[in-house]
């Protein structure tokens, strides 16, 4: 089974934004929300040296998302089939789930009961509801799995300026990502108290890295402690979404 | 076959697969794919493509345009382009918004309130146009042809500018861009090397990089921070001297944080150095260099102890930099600088200096150092109607007193400074300025002073200017005129002669919205009002096929070709033959006879600029990614990626001070003029004695919506500023500021002693 993964190669980024309005343009994201972002870090001092780097971030399609474990909504059967082989998987999923096959973490738009859960629960702050709608749904990146389907690379990957986002297949032994994180040590953005996989990876000088990791490292927000919605919540958003289907 | 399978064929005929390659080896597809198959596709998948060239800055990216339903949903680059492919920036990912923008000018516009207040009338195009040539008669037949001004920019400008010349005054291409920044550099470089550098430099191929404040990576030239990138991971070594601790500082192997005003001394002793100690291409200087030994006995005297004292550097820092740089030549990319008007007086000289040790490393027309454009000869365009002004033109006199007097190389380049505009139309004199056509421009948030900007304009008897968003020299003008933006025209064949040289063109993705108007329609329907008989060609494609011609294409074959035509480069010389330049010696001219004739040093000198008086700290200024000078800040994508810029200030003097990270404070200039609130940036990134700001922010124009009043503007900080003696360019660092927090002023400790070589500013409150 594969697993998409992007490695982020901070030597290259210059810290254009480019793959944040890319991400904006191609799945029209209203401002100020985004799926995809860049964060300018330093210049400050590190034990390695001064470093003014960026904090190139989107959704981490993590191996244990928890926002796949607080999704409240009903879960359904579904059929999942590998494009690669025809495989065929039937699994239960609430609205958030991930993929078996790709190992992307997507959101079944229709089933979204809308109640922030994942929102509050994800440790990267990689997920948005759009408050200003009458039926908010949950959104994030989807590592364009919609392009990758056709052939394409995701709209970040495109358009970076200098190339410092890698995309592909973190199963196939002969991928670029495959080869950058185990053998070019790319490594993921996680702490002691959160560390659940994530499949976006990071590789850069030590200074680098150091204020990376030291700005924004997540933060301890393991799913225990995150607000779960109370079971009137869940109960309200649902009927909210019956009554306006019907 | 079910869906997904049905999506994934009808996909592969719409568009190309790419691959996961590095490198861009996108296959090209043609223009338009059938946008009817490919209904449903998500995102930008399966849209109709124009290919077109981007103008969120001048750089030019060749970009496609991906149309769905009629409306304009992505831009990306050209696939075929041999210098971005398919990569754009954020900017250039961001034109949707310039295109949609609500607040864009929609309709020809008359002043109704006084000049300033921004109120106006709707009127017609005739109305419009009648009315600008009657201004622009009346002023030339009362004042004479030079009352009439023209500032400029962009591409559209080309067009605009051959009315102008048409009507016989010198000031008919005033490039701001040119003379608040470029200016210098050309200078220095047409000086030393005969043609125009640029930033001709092969950085791809480089082993050691040099740079003087270029910020490459918060300033992104698409291309250039590519071949930029290249050279950093094949192993180039890179060097940035800057007060600010830089995006390329960050990804620098040495950094040395300058005093501002300084950078000539450290030249100079670096060029000493390199000679004294052999460091330096002795074939090279003996077969292609004139003045070594005049630039050996000037420089003798700069040592590393004398330039580190004003530099306030460490000597061992300047020594290793200077090793590292020089074991890498003749591979050495010294970046020539792109903005160069920093303080006036020695801005040509530092350019010059850095052309030198240039040369003194070898590093001209060889890979890794400056290369030759590849010229790319278009048509004349003779529907343009240049013999026809020449005509026009053959009779008028220029002016007794010329606004060019006073500087030495001035008439070299077309238009008057900038500055000599502005005062002569404040004070009349030497002759009166009545008129100004203002296109692409924004001359209060570029132009040193704005605030005599004003003033001069208050005194004319008509501006006029050519806009798509309602900018701050749009609430100053009498008229206004909404033009269409590059993604709803067309305008001149686009060249590149670099190191992959390329034809392409810009071609309308969607039609101009509103009633704005293509550039190509203004100038002609404006030049007819003026008995012009210039814009011969009935449009755009007729005048776009008389350039193409030339080089055996058409529109049509370009179109075939997906939009973008490539020739070889020719970048590189042999050094056994003469380089046969441009100069008066053909050679690369170390001692330049020329400023010797007009009483400038013809070996750089350094001449120290005034130090912050006590108390202040000099604003410097720079950019950021996302925005593109003061143009880009109403864009809804941008202004929410980057809505106002930080003042970076130091941490040690924060502390002092007691401001923290985050917190707003107001500056104060040496002259008392006051900012807006500003958020500060405390960093160890950048000097004690200089505050950092990036520029643009801060807008006055109550109708760009989502940027009126964000964020402070530098330009509204710049008050005193001096020209350079060469060619007139306005120096725009000279300027120092205190913060004022609560209300009270908090003065900037000087924690970098002055050595007694440095004067201090003196201050002079404002009238």
């Amino acid at each position: 089974m594969s697993q998409y993964a992007m490695v982020i190669d901070l030597d290259r980024c210059v810290g254009c934004h480019a793959c944040a309005l890319a991400c904006r343009a191609e799945w029209n994201i209203p401002v100020p929300y985004r799926r995809n972002w860049v964060k300018r870090l330093g210049p400050a001092k590190t034990p390695y040296g001064m470093s003014y780097t960026f904090y190139p971030g989107l959704c981490n399609h993590c191996d244990h998302p928890v926002c796949v474990e607080v999704c409240p909504a009903d879960p359904v059967k579904r059929e999942f089939t590998d494009s690669k082989t025809g495989k065929k998987i039937t699994m239960e999923i609430a609205a958030t789930y991930k993929d078996p096959f790709t190992g992307a973490v997507l959101i079944d738009k229709e089933r979204c009961l809308g109640c922030g859960s994942c929102v509050e629960a994800c440790p990267y702050g990689a997920r948005y509801l759009n408050e200003n709608l009458d039926n908010p749904k949950a959104d994030k990146c989807t590592f364009c799995m919609e392009r990758v389907e056709h052939g394409e690379v995701p709209a970040c990957v495109k358009t970076c300026i200098t190339d410092a986002r890698i995309f592909g297949d973190l199963s196939d032994k002969s991928s670029d990502v495959y080869k950058l994180v185990h053998e070019k040590g790319a490594k993921r953005l996680t702490s002691s108290e959160v560390n659940i996989g994530p499949n976006v990876y990071y590789m850069g000088s030590k200074k680098d890295l150091h204020l990376l990791a030291e700005k924004c490292t997540p933060h301890e927000k393991t799913w225990e402690n995150v607000k779960a919605p109370t079971r009137r919540d869940v109960l309200m958003a649902a009927i909210k979404m019956v009554t306006e289907k019907a | 076959m079910n869906r997904r399978r049905f999506l994934k064929l009808s996909a592969a005929t719409c568009a190309a697969l790419a691959s996961l390659e590095l490198e861009n080896k996108g296959i090209f597809r043609p223009v338009a794919s059938d946008a009817a198959t490919c209904k449903g596709l998500p995102g930008s998948l399966g849209a109709k493509e124009v290919t077109s060239v981007c103008e969120m800055c001048f750089w030019r990216c060749p970009i496609v345009a991906k149309i769905k339903d009629n409306k304009l949903v992505k831009i990306e680059g050209n696939p075929k382009s041999p210098t971005n492919g398919h990569r754009v920036c954020a900017r250039g990912n961001s034109g949707i918004q310039l295109l949609y923008d609500p607040d864009r000018m929609k309709y020809p516009m008359k002043r109704v309130g006084a000049r300033g207040e921004g109120k106006w009338a709707r009127i017609t195009w005739d109305e419009a146009l009648d009315e600008i040539a009657h201004n622009m008669k009346e002023v030339k037949k009362k004042y004479g042809p030079h009352a009439l001004a023209m500032f400029d920019h962009g591409a559209s400008a080309e067009f605009y500018r051959e009315i102008f010349r048409a009507t016989g005054t010198e000031n008919f291409s005033n490039e701001p861009a040119f003379f608040q920044c470029l200016g210098p550099v050309s200078m220095a470089y047409l000086t030393t090397y005969g043609y125009q550098v640029s930033e001709r430099v092969d950085m791809a191929n480089a082993k050691a990089m040099l740079f003087f404040g270029s910020h490459l990576g918060e300033n992104v030239h698409l291309s250039h921070v590519r071949e930029y990138m290249k050279g950093l991971l094949r192993g180039a070594k890179l060097v940035v001297v800057d007060p600010r601790f830089s995006a390329a500082a960050g990804k620098a192997d040495m950094w040395l944080p300058i005093r501002p005003g300084t950078d000539t001394a450290l030249i100079l002793a670096w060029i000493n150095y390199v000679i004294q100690h052999d460091l330096y291409d002795k074939e090279f200087v003996h077969k292609h260099c004139k003045g070594f030994e005049q630039l050996r006995k000037s420089v003798r005297d700069c040592t590393m102890d004398w330039a580190a004292r004003i530099c306030d550097l460490n000597v061992d820092d300047m020594t290793k930099a200077i090793k590292m740089v020089a074991e890498a030549r003749p591979r050495v990319s010294l970046h020539p600088g792109r903005h160069a008007a920093w303080y006036g007086k020695g801005d040509v000289q530092r350019h010059r200096a850095m052309g030198i040790l240039t040369a003194l490393f070898g590093s001209v027309g060889v890979p890794g150092g400056l290369y030759f454009p590849t010229p790319i000869h278009l048509g004349e365009a003779d529907c343009l109607g240049e013999d026809e002004v020449d005509d026009l033109i053959e009779d008028v006199k220029p002016p007794e007193t010329s606004l060019k007097d006073g500087y030495a190389f001035a008439d070299i380049f077309p238009g008057s400074p900038t500055d000599a505009i502005i005062k002569a139309t404040k004070t009349g004199k030497p002759y009166p300025v009545k008129l100004w056509g203002v296109c692409g421009v924004n001359l209060l948030q570029t132009i040193s002073n704005p605030y005599q900007t004003m003033d001069a304009i208050k005194k004319l008897d008509f501006i006029f200017t050519i806009e798509v968003l309602p900018t701050e020299p749009a609430i100053w003008a009498d008229i206004i005129l909404p033009e269409a933006t590059y993604l709803e025209r067309y305008d001149a064949v686009h060249k590149k002669g670099n190191l992959y040289p390329y034809v392409t063109v810009r071609q309308p993705v969607v039609d101009p919205m509103f009633e704005s108007k293509p550039p190509y329609w203004i100038a002609r329907n404006l030049a007819k009002r003026l008995g012009y008989n210039l814009f011969t060609c009935k449009d755009e494609r007729e005048f776009l096929n008389e350039q193409l011609e030339e080089i055996d294409l058409s529109l049509d074959k370009l179109s075939k070709a997906g939009g973008i035509v490539t020739f070889k480069a020719n970048p590189y010389k042999d050094l056994n033959k003469p380089l046969g330049l441009n100069t008066d010696s053909g050679k690369v001219e170390l001692y330049a006879e020329s400023y010797d004739d007009e009483d400038l040093d013809p070996i750089p000198r350094f001449e120290p600029v005034p130090a912050p008086p006590k108390g202040y700290a000099r604003l410097v200024y720079g950019r950021v990614p996302m925005h593109t000078f003061s143009r880009t800040m109403n864009n809804l994508w941008l202004s929410n990626e980057c809505p106002e810029g930080k003042l970076w200030i130091n941490d040690e003097i924060a502390t002092r001070i007691g401001v923290k990270d985050g917190e707003t404070v107001i500056m104060e200039n040496q002259a008392g003029y006051r900012s807006n609130p500003v958020t500060l940036f405390v960093t160890a990134g950048i000097r004690p004695d200089t505050v950092y700001l990036p520029h643009g922010f801060g807008s006055r124009s109550p109708l760009l919506t989502k940027t009126y009043g964000k964020g402070a503007s530098d330009q509204f900080m710049i008050t005193n500023y001096r020209q350079d003696p060469f060619m007139g360019a306005s120096g725009h660092r000279s300027n120092f500021v205190c913060l004022i927090k609560d209300g009270k002023k908090l003065s900037i400790p000087e924690l970098r002693p002055l050595p007694p070589e440095i004067p201090r500013f003196k201050m002079r409150k404002a009238s």
